[in-house]
């Protein structure tokens, strides 16, 4: 019989006789392996999802924004490093001429009361240019995005998001047509968008209203715009379209004044916020596996004490000291590696359900994470115990009675 | 000459002041082929003595020679490896590993073993199990066969190696009158048959004298060789 798989049916033996116990002792690796792999997939999933509503919000995109918001990687000094500039039509008429961009998109937004019948709601309205929709991947689901020509004549017209539709209407389709209130001013709706979800802490993008800039000058009475987005025609131009922007815009303003930042950039940043919020979280779940691996090493100091004979006799037999250690080191990681497997497998249903919902899923890598640290604390915790078992006087261990 | 142990000494510190002995200055040859008794009421130092025998345990002060070697020297592993090859022990409450079953009990000095071995060991276990008269027992556990059994599937433990020594601790002292003489019988077996060195310690007269040598101790030592 092969040296180890006798260590282990010894071991499953006494598994098997303290069922409960086993079960208990593994518990606390369970819900430490659980809560890792959890935290890890959220983390993964909602890196994914982030990166699934930038991809749907159109590629290619430079934003213009006033300040240095994103410097060194990271949101420095928070909305208040938003600089007091703002760019004018000027702007926009320039950055045109340029070659590299397909289109060049200004927006001006304010939050506002919005208006129809006896609803009302408050709602972020976009007011901006008619390219936003092929910019930023805007389709109209029932009636149509509004023109250059509304833009230009200044018309009392909106194309609004699905949820503030139906907030708004009850029902999307019959939104088209009917008008809404925006501080007594009378809008009609040209058209409803299809859905973008969103939420999650970041922006509602059902629940925008798309304005012409010309008309929102109502509400914008500097004429002044907080955001400019530019589409560059082809990826590869994404870094010559940068440049080209930047000298046009050094003219007007000064170098810190302004920054123009690329889709990924903004990606980075945010998944760097999420991803040290992940690891905290991680790194306090993972205090859970340190209290499941005392367990182990608890019931393991009282498994070598019940079996101090059983040793003894191993001893007389022939077992060297690294034989005992072995048996009882091959013990605890198994022990361990059990409630590992339980929190994996447990992680894995509970994923499958989430994912209905969210993005989230499990990786190789915290697959392998998972099992090797239950090894590992299998191996530290029961180390001492197994040591203990190993230095016992082998005339001390038979004897005991 | 098998075993020779020359002025052993064993003491326990009891507290600081206070140092029992419970052996003093055993000088103590055995031959191999012998079939000895080592006899003496509870207390005499007789089962320390058979600890010494067996390597389980070492002593205060002496030497012990097996085939000439001083094994005093030697380190825990080889002391293990040679407690492994050299000795099988049959104690008197039989000191079987009840989440094994027969066989896997009588296998495990073998899963312990260093050297090569030169047998197929399961061969082996089953040929003792049949000359043990336990077929059949192979796969029950041991606390589900009776005393006489489970001592005779000590003894087939204590022969898996093929032990040039056999060290019974009151190996008849947990069985009745009849397990027990057939115990003896076949430790009387392996010494005449098998020419196996048989050392039993015992207080029982009765089997004292089915041995060829009688060793009496009283207080630690031997009064009668």
């Amino acid at each position: 019989m092969n040296y180890f798989l006798f260590i282990i049916k010894s071991a499953a033996f006494d598994f098997s006789r303290n069922k409960g116990r086993t079960f208990l002792t593994s518990l606390g690796i369970l819900i430490g392996v659980l809560s890792v792999v959890l935290l890890t997939a959220f983390g993964l999933g909602l890196k994914k999802y982030i990166a699934d509503q930038f991809e749907s919000l159109g590629t290619n995109l430079l934003r213009v924004l006033p300040g240095q918001p994103l410097r060194s990687g990271g949101f420095s000094g928070g909305p208040s490093s938003f600089g007091t500039i703002h760019f004018e039509e000027k702007d926009v008429v320039k950055l045109s001429r340029l070659r590299s961009l397909e289109v060049v998109v200004p927006v001006y937004y304010k939050s506002m009361d919005v208006v129809a019948g006896k609803n009302t709601e408050f709602a972020t309205v976009y007011m901006t240019n008619s390219d936003v929709f092929k910019a930023i991947n805007l389709n109209t689901e029932y009636g149509a995005p509004f023109t250059k020509q509304d833009v230009e004549k200044r018309s009392k017209v909106v194309v609004i998001g699905p949820k503030i539709a139906e907030n708004l209407f009850a029902d999307q389709k019959a939104a088209v047509d009917r008008s809404l209130k925006i501080e007594g001013q009378t809008f009609k709706v040209l058209g409803v968008l299809g859905a973008k979800g969103g939420g999650f802490g970041g922006p509602d993008l059902d629940s925008f209203i798309y304005m012409p800039y010309k008309t929102g000058y109502i509400f914008n009475t500097d004429k002044q715009f907080i955001i400019l987005i530019l589409k560059v025609k082809s990826d590869q131009s994404i870094e010559t379209a940068k440049t080209e922007a930047n000298d046009i815009l050094l003219k007007r303003f000064k170098k810190d004044d302004f920054s123009i930042v690329e889709q990924g950039e903004i990606l980075s940043a945010i998944n760097s916020i999420f991803a040290v919020l992940n690891t905290v979280l991680i790194a306090i779940a993972a205090i859970s596996l340190v209290v499941g691996g005392i367990g182990i090493m608890n019931i393991m100091y009282v498994t070598v004490t019940e079996r101090i004979k059983e040793i003894g006799i191993r001893r007389a037999l022939g077992a060297r000291k690294k034989d005992i250690l072995y048996q009882f080191l091959v013990e605890s990681v198994i022990l361990s590696l059990l409630g590992g497997l339980m929190g994996l497998l447990l992680a894995a249903l509970i994923i499958l359900f989430v994912q209905r919902f969210f993005p989230a899923y499990i990786d190789l890598q915290s697959i392998m994470l998972a099992l090797g640290v239950s090894s590992a604390i299998g191996v530290i915790f029961g180390v001492f115990p197994a040591k203990k078992a190993a230095d016992l006087a082998p005339i001390e261990a038979i004897r005991y009675e | 000459m098998l075993l020779q142990l020359s002025g052993i000494w064993k003491e326990y510190q009891i507290d600081e002041q206070v140092v029992f002995t419970a052996l003093k200055d055993i000088n103590l040859t055995i031959d191999e082929g012998e079939f000895t008794a080592i006899v003496g009421p509870s207390g005499s130092g007789k089962s320390t003595l058979m600890h010494l025998i067996g390597l389980l345990d070492h002593p205060s002060r002496g030497k012990i020679k097996i085939r000439n070697k001083d094994i005093t020297i030697l380190n825990d592993d080889e002391i293990s490896t040679l407690r492994s090859e050299f000795v099988g022990f049959v104690f008197q409450s039989f000191n079987l590993i009840n989440k094994l079953t027969v066989l896997e009990n009588i296998l495990i000095p073998t899963i312990y073993a260093r050297k090569k071995l030169d047998y197929n060991p399961e061969e082996k276990a089953k040929y003792l199990i049949e000359r043990f008269g336990l077929q059949g027992k192979e796969n029950s556990y041991p606390n589900k066969i009776s005393g006489g059994q489970q001592q005779r599937v000590a003894m087939a433990r204590a022969l898996i190696m093929d032990p040039k020594l056999i060290l019974a601790d009151e190996p008849t002292g947990n069985l009745d009158t009849k397990s027990g003489n057939e115990i003896m019988k076949l430790l009387k077996e392996l010494n005449k048959t098998d020419r196996r060195t048989i050392v039993i310690v015992t207080h029982e007269a009765d089997i004292a004298t089915q041995t060829n040598r009688l060793i009496k101790m009283v207080d630690g030592q031997i009064v009668k060789i």
